[in-house]
């Protein structure tokens, strides 16, 4: 009989009371979006560009949020992501307040709120433009949980500071609108951007 | 509104507190040890303790009537003897920590929650003498946080890090008398499931509640929010489930005021008000008068103190004093005073140590 390392064997994974097995997609709620590709991600962003250079940076911050494609794939989230900060740099520093302002407003405001902080979040986890060309993103976590703790985080070098920078003052922003509760459930929330 | 009343029994957290049905004795469960004050005059004194948890007492809750009990692993029932207390053994069969015990309302169960996901429903067996316990078991699929009991003694609440509250039937046969129909059930043999819920942040479910008359749920989670299901028939989706996101630190603990008012409190160690009905609830504002004390004190800084505090601690001042009454997290919400549901006092622990009787204006 072959060698067996038993040591090496996982044995949280046969335990099907082990929380390793939780399973996770029962934390997504029944009011999830339907799926979405990353080729319709693009049609949004090509839309939400049409907003932003026709002058109306409160409108393309809405359409970008609304359209956030929560039960997408990795790779639509990957282009809805870009898309969102795209539209946040193109937003200047002075607009930033009356912008959020009318955006965390209204019908569903609250909902935009917590959805931008969570772009704020993994816009702020994710490498740089320039890294992210030479290394893809490695999912590093042992399971799905959605967080990913052990990955290069772009503190100031490189294209990435300006970037970070932007998303500082908005997130600096943001808190003084929806406050500390929008943190706490970026981190609770399943339905990830 | 009148001021509340603050007690600062130590320095150490309270994992929950109880007021006997006269107000005059307070248990609170402290380290392993639950500790009972009376009342003289203003101010609680520590009289009696219950000893014999060998590790952290994590509930205590008072009988409007008789007994009480307290939990770790295994829970005891207390009772008053003419000797002192007497503890009596209830076997929970868990083989992880209890985290949370409520007497039902009709006093003959008692639920107690635990991190081996399940709900153990305890009732006394009058022929062998003895606390019996069943398991609540089927859906749950995560560590038991906090627990709820329907006025008509059958229907629990359960709040889970699973992210779900749930309503479940805890229906005894010979101890509970048939329960009425309502929209949670008609029929409600033991372990019926009543109702899922999952709110759309998912966080932990820190608190649950039934409204006074039964026919609505709140709950409570570590995503800042707080939900409120109005059922609408047995099997169906509900009537309306309503979130009401914040802008605060999570909550941990809430109770209803009437149908229209939940008053809940949590990490931003002060009571908040919510209010609304099936259409939409929304908050309208803390319960505490902060204009007080702590707002003055600033003022009155000298330019002296000022810079003395800037060279020293390069900030201007020590704002170590929270300018709420709790000065850390409140862990349990409790209705003090009540008629016909609507409350007029309640009560509030916390990490602090602090016991608040707040008298609603």
């Amino acid at each position: 009989m072959a060698q067996i390392n038993y040591r090496t064997i996982n044995i949280d994974v046969l335990d099907p009371e082990s929380s390793v097995n939780f399973p996770m997609e029962t934390l997504l709620p029944p009011t999830l979006p339907a799926p979405t590709t990353s080729s319709e991600a693009a049609n949004v962003a090509a839309q939400v560009r049409q907003l932003l250079r026709s002058g109306d940076p409160e409108g393309a911050l809405r359409a970008v949020l609304d359209t956030a494609p929560l039960g997408g794939d990795d790779r639509a989230k990957e282009v809805h992501l870009a898309t969102v900060i795209e539209v946040l740099q193109g937003i200047r520093q002075g607009e930033m307040t009356k912008v959020l302002e009318g955006v965390c407003n209204g019908q569903g405001g609250s909902e935009r709120a917590d959805c931008l902080m969570k772009y704020l979040y993994k816009g702020m986890a994710a490498p740089g433009p320039s890294s992210g060309a030479q290394s893809p993103r490695k999912s590093v976590s042992p399971q799905n949980t959605g967080f990913s703790q052990i990955q290069a985080r772009n503190l100031g070098e490189g294209g990435g500071g300006q970037q970070m920078s932007v998303l500082l003052s908005w997130h600096e922003k943001l808190v003084e609108v929806a406050g500390t509760g929008s943190i706490v459930r970026v981190m609770t929330d399943r339905r990830t951007v | 509104m009148a001021a509340p009343e603050v007690h600062h029994l130590f320095h150490n957290p309270i994992a929950d507190h109880s007021f006997s049905p006269d107000k005059s004795t307070l248990a609170v469960a402290r380290d392993s040890n639950v500790e009972l004050y009376q009342k003289a005059g203003n101010k609680f004194s520590l009289t009696d303790e219950l000893k014999g948890h060998e590790k952290i007492v994590t509930g205590v809750d008072i009988a409007p009537n008789s007994g009480r009990i307290v939990t770790y692993r295994n829970a005891y029932v207390w009772e008053r003897t003419p000797a002192g207390w007497k503890p009596t053994l209830v076997l929970l069969r868990i083989n992880r920590a209890a985290t949370f015990v409520r007497w039902s309302p009709s006093e003959q169960k008692f639920a107690v929650g635990s991190g081996a996901r399940v709900i153990a429903v305890c009732y006394f067996e009058e022929e062998n003498d003895w606390w019996i316990s069943k398991h609540l078991k089927k859906p749950i699929r995560s560590t038991i946080t906090t627990l709820a009991w329907h006025p008509n003694s059958v229907l629990l609440a359960a709040g889970s890090t699973d992210s779900h509250a749930r309503v479940l039937s805890s229906y005894i046969k010979g101890v509970d008398t048939r329960p009425e129909p309502s929209a949670w059930g008609e029929r409600l043999p033991f372990n019926t499931i009543c109702g899922e819920f999952l709110n759309d942040s998912a966080g932990w479910i820190k608190g649950v509640s039934f409204s006074p008359s039964g026919n609505a749920l709140a709950f409570t989670g570590h995503d800042s929010s707080v939900t409120v299901v109005y059922p609408s028939a047995p099997d169906q989706p509900p009537r309306a489930m309503l979130n009401i996101t914040t802008r605060f630190l999570p909550f941990n603990s809430l109770i209803w005021n009437g149908e229209n008012e939940i008053i809940a409190a949590g990490h931003d160690c002060e009571p908040y008000r919510f209010h609304g009905d099936e259409n939409g609830w929304q908050l309208t504002g803390t319960i505490e008068n902060k204009s007080g004390s702590g707002v003055g004190a600033v003022r009155e800084e000298s330019a002296l103190n000022l810079f003395r505090q800037m060279d020293l601690k390069g900030q201007t001042q020590a704002d170590t004093q929270l300018k709420t009454v709790h000065q850390n997290t409140i862990n349990t919400v409790r209705v003090y005073e009540e008629a016909n549901g609507n409350v007029s006092k309640f009560s509030t622990s916390g990490v602090d140590g602090r016991v608040v009787v707040w008298t609603i204006g």
